[in-house]
C-alpha cells in the first residue's frame, strides 16, 4: 500500500491555507500508519474541532470528527469497546490544551492505547487567529493585540506529567524524523503523544513578522534543538537561546495501559 | 519515473522549493488557471527518485512529496524507462 | 423462568440495560443516579462489557457515542447538572444519528438545586436542550418495573431510529424499592444494517439510514458538521442543511404513532388527568380511592415525540389537569393541541403531589 490508498482522493484539495503545515502532518501520519502495515478497516481516526481536526475527513478509513476538545473522550469509548481497532487522534493546540485539557490529562493518566498527533500552530487558526494556551508570551494575535501576556503551555511536559507512555516533539519541517516518531508512537502500547510544531502562515506568521511560509519554516528549523544537545547545554550551564524548544523523543516508559489490542 | 506537480492541488506555498536538495523546484512566475503560481521544475531528471527508483525498487529521498501540504507531488511511470545521463551538481 | 425480586428503581434500570445487551457504560457519579453506575460497574465486566468512570459528563456521553459507533449498545446515567453538561454531545449524537441511551434521574433544579429530591424539571431540556433543530425520544417510567421495561425499550427505539433516547426518571422512581419481575429474555431490535451500494447517510422511506459500525470496512466519515449523504461536510449549501435537518426531525416526528406508549383510564370522563412519571401514581391513588368514571387519566410512558392523538382518546373531556413536578413544562405542549382548558398543577420542592391536593384541584373545576 502507499499513502495514496489511505487518502480520500475525492476530497482533495483540502481546505487548508497555502503553506499550512497540517497537510504535511497528514502525510507523515499516513506514511507511519502505512509502514505499520495496518489494515484500513481496522483503523479509526478521530479528531475534535479546528483546522487540525479536519484531517480525518481526508483519510479513507472510519473517522469520527467530534465536538471541540472531546476527541480523546470519544476515543476512550471507541478503544475500550473495540480494543482490536487501531485508534489515532488528530488534535490541535486549542482543541487539546484549552477546551480539551481535562480529557487530555485523563487519557494520559489512563494511558489509553491511542496515538495522539497534536498539530500545534500556537493559535486558533480556524476562527481567524486568536490567542491559544500555547501562544508564546509577546506573540500578536487578534485577541492579544498588544502581545500575549500569559505563559504558554508545554504540551509534552503536560503529557509526561499526566502519565503518557511515549512523548515526542518534532516540527512539520522535520518530516522524516516526525514520521519515525509517529511509527514509534503507533508501536508503543499506551498513550503516545506526538506534538508537531506547525506553521500557520496565514494567522500566526502574518502578525508575527513571518510573512512568508519560508520564514516560518526557518523559525521552526532554527529554534528546534535536539534533546541531547539541550541536556548538554543545561549540564554545562550554558544559556539556552530564547524561543528554543526541544525536539526528539522526550519519554518512553512502560506504565500499564488501557484498551491494548488483544 | 517522472516528477509531476498536480496543478489542481498545488496551492503555491513553495515548500518544495525550500527542501529539494537538488533545487529542482523553482519558484514560478506565472499564474495558472486557478490563479496560483505553482513552482516550475528545473531539469527534473536530476531527481534521485526519477533516476534510481526503478533500480532500487523503493522511494528514495521523497522529502518534497512528504512536506507538500497539498499532496500535489507524485512520480509517475515513464514507459519505456530509459536511464538518463545527468550531471549532478553539489 | 422469569424471576421476581424486590429492587430499587436505579438498580432495575441497570438490570434492564444489561438484559437489553448494553455492553458499554460511561458515567460520572451524581446523586440521585449513582446506583445505576454502581450496578453497572459491578455487573458489566462479568457480562463481557466495559464500565468506565469518565472525568466528567462531557466525557461520559462522548465515550458512549464513541462506543456506540463501534456497534456496542451504550448508555450513560446522570441527573440535572450532568445532563446540562451533556447537551453539547447530545446535539452531536442527534446530528450524527448515533443510537445511545441517556438516563436522567431528575432532581430539583436549576443549578445544583436539590440533589436528593425529585423533580421533572428537565422535560423540555431533553427535547430542546442542545442548539439547533432536532428531535429526540423520551420515555418516563412510573415504577421500578418500568425502570426495567422502559430501559429495554429505550435501547430498541434508539437503535430503530438512530437517535439519542432518554429515560426521564426522577429521584422518587430511582430510589423507590418495589416488586419487579425480570423476564428471561427481552425483545431486542438492532439497527438496520447499511446495505451495499447505499451511502452511509442515505435514508429510505422511513428516513433512517442503515448503520455500519466502525470496523465493518465501509470507511465512514462521521461529523457533526452539516454533511451530505456520503457523510462529507457540506457546510455552505443551504439545501444540504435543510435536507439533513428536516430529515433528522421528521424521522422521529413522523413515527409518533409507532413510538407512542400511553395508558388510558376512563375514556368517557370529563375531567382528565394527563401525567407522566411519578405524579401518575398520585392520580392512580385518587382513582383507586374515588372510583368515579368522571375522572379520566392519560398516562404517557413516551413523552417525546409528543403523542397529541392520545388526547383524542377523551372525546368528552372538559378540562385537562396536569400534575407535574415542574412549573408546567408539558402542560404547554398539551395546550397547543386541545381547545379545552389545560390546568397545570405544579409541585416543586421534591415532594409528590398528595391525593388531597389533586382532589382540591378537581373541586375547583367540577
Amino acid at each position: 500500500m502507499s499513502t495514496t490508498e489511505w487518502r480520500r482522493e475525492d476530497r482533495l484539495p483540502h481546505i487548508y491555507c497555502s503553506g499550512c503545515g497540517n497537510g504535511t502532518v497528514i502525510n507523515c501520519t499516513l506514511a507511519a500508519v502505512d509502514e505499520m502495515g495496518w489494515k484500513r478497516e481496522e483503523t479509526v481516526f478521530l479528531s475534535g474541532i479546528g483546522c487540525s481536526s479536519r484531517a480525518p475527513g481526508y483519510i479513507n478509513t472510519d473517522s469520527l470528527h467530534t465536538t471541540h476538545g472531546r476527541a480523546l473522550a470519544f476515543a476512550t469509548g471507541v478503544k475500550l469497546a473495540r480494543p482490536d481497532l487501531h485508534v489515532v487522534v488528530f488534535t490541535g493546540d486549542g482543541d487539546l490544551a484549552a477546551i480539551g485539557g481535562n480529557h487530555f490529562i485523563h487519557a494520559c493518566r489512563r494511558n489509553l492505547d491511542v496515538t495522539v498527533v497534536c498539530m500545534n500552530n500556537q493559535i486558533y487558526g480556524m476562527t481567524g487567529g486568536q490567542g491559544s494556551p500555547t501562544t508564546p508570551p509577546g506573540a500578536i494575535s487578534t485577541t492579544t493585540p498588544y502581545g500575549s501576556s500569559e505563559p504558554a503551555f508545554d504540551l509534552t511536559e503536560l503529557a509526561i506529567a499526566a502519565g503518557a507512555n511515549y512523548v515526542a516533539r518534532w516540527t512539520s519541517y522535520h518530516v522524516k524524523e516526525l514520521t519515525k516518531a509517529i511509527v514509534e508512537g503507533l508501536q508503543t502500547p499506551g498513550l503516545a503523544f506526538i506534538e508537531v510544531r506547525t506553521q500557520c502562515p496565514t494567522n500566526y506568521g502574518r502578525s508575527n513578522k513571518m510573512r512568508e511560509v519560508s520564514d516560518m519554516i526557518e523559525y521552526l528549523r532554527s529554534h528546534a534543538m535536539l534533546v541531547p544537545k539541550y541536556n548538554r547545554l543545561i549540564a554545562e550551564g550554558k544559556p539556552i537561546p530564547e524561543g528554543t524548544f526541544t525536539v526528539g523523543e522526550l519519554i518512553r516508559r512502560n506504565r500499564p495501559a488501557m484498551g491494548v489490542r488483544p | 519515473m517522472k516528477l509531476v506537480i498536480d496543478e489542481i492541488r498545488c496551492k503555491g506555498c513553495n515548500l518544495c522549493v525550500l527542501v529539494c536538495p537538488y533545487r529542482i523546484f523553482q519558484e514560478g512566475t506565472e499564474l495558472n488557471d486557478r490563479g496560483i503560481v505553482t513552482p516550475v521544475l528545473d531539469r527534473p531528471e536530476r531527481c534521485t527518485n526519477c533516476r534510481l527508483q526503478p533500480l532500487y525498487g523503493r522511494l528514495l529521498c521523497g522529502v518534497c512529496q512528504m512536506i507538500c501540504p497539498d499532496q500535489a507531488i507524485t512520480w509517475v511511470d515513464e514507459r519505456p524507462f530509459e536511464p538518463h545521463k545527468v550531471e549532478v551538481e553539489f | 423462568m422469569s424471576r421476581t425480586e424486590f429492587m430499587q428503581g436505579n438498580v432495575a434500570c441497570a438490570e434492564g440495560a444489561l438484559a437489553a445487551g448494553c455492553r458499554f457504560f460511561g458515567g460520572y457519579p451524581i446523586t440521585p443516579s449513582t446506583e445505576i453506575a454502581e450496578t453497572m460497574a459491578r455487573r458489566l465486566p462479568k457480562a463481557g462489557g466495559v464500565f468506565i468512570s469518565m472525568e466528567d459528563e462531557l466525557g461520559s456521553i462522548a465515550a458512549v457515542i464513541g462506543a456506540a459507533w463501534t456497534g456496542a449498545r451504550a448508555m450513560t446515567a446522570t441527573s440535572g447538572p450532568g445532563f446540562s453538561l451533556m447537551m453539547e454531545n447530545i446535539g452531536y449524537a442527534a446530528m450524527t444519528e448515533t443510537p445511545c441511551v441517556i438516563v436522567n434521574v431528575q432532581r430539583g433544579g436549576p443549578s445544583t438545586g436539590q440533589p436528593t429530591r425529585a423533580a421533572q424539571g428537565d422535560m423540555l431540556q431533553c427535547r430542546f436542550g442542545s442548539h439547533g433543530d432536532y428531535s429526540t425520544i423520551a420515555l418516563a417510567p412510573n415504577s421500578v418495573q418500568e425502570m426495567f421495561d422502559l430501559t429495554v425499550k429505550a435501547f430498541n427505539l434508539a437503535d430503530r431510529f438512530r437517535v439519542p433516547t432518554f429515560l426521564m426518571a426522577d429521584e422518587i422512581i430511582g430510589h423507590m424499592r418495589e416488586r419487579i419481575t425480570i423476564p428471561d429474555r427481552v425483545e431486542i431490535t438492532r439497527p438496520a444494517p447499511l446495505l451495499e451500494g447505499k451511502l452511509p447517510f442515505e435514508a429510505g422511506d422511513d428516513r433512517v439510514p442503515g448503520f455500519a459500525p466502525f470496523g465493518s470496512g465501509r470507511a465512514i466519515h462521521v461529523t457533526g458538521l452539516t454533511h451530505d449523504e456520503r457523510g462529507y461536510p457540506d457546510t455552505t449549501d443551504p439545501e444540504a442543511h435543510e435536507r439533513l435537518v428536516r430529515r433528522l426531525v421528521a424521522k422521529v416526528e413522523s413515527a409518533r404513532r409507532e413510538i407512542a406508549d400511553y395508558e388510558v383510564v376512563n375514556p368517557d370522563a370529563g375531567m382528565v388527568f394527563v401525567t407522566y412519571g411519578a405524579p401518575s401514581r398520585t392520580v392512580q391513588q385518587v382513582i383507586h380511592d374515588h372510583p368515579d368514571e368522571e375522572i379520566g387519566h392519560l398516562r404517557l410512558r413516551a413523552v417525546w415525540p409528543f403523542p397529541e392523538f392520545a388526547l383524542d382518546e377523551f372525546p368528552d373531556a372538559t378540562v385537562f389537569l396536569m400534575p407535574e413536578m415542574n412549573m408546567g413544562q408539558i402542560s404547554r405542549e398539551v395546550e397547543r393541541h386541545v381547545g379545552q382548558p389545560v390546568v397545570p398543577i405544579p409541585k416543586l420542592g421534591g415532594d409528590l403531589h398528595t391525593p388531597a391536593e389533586l382532589l382540591r384541584a378537581m373541586e375547583a373545576y367540577r
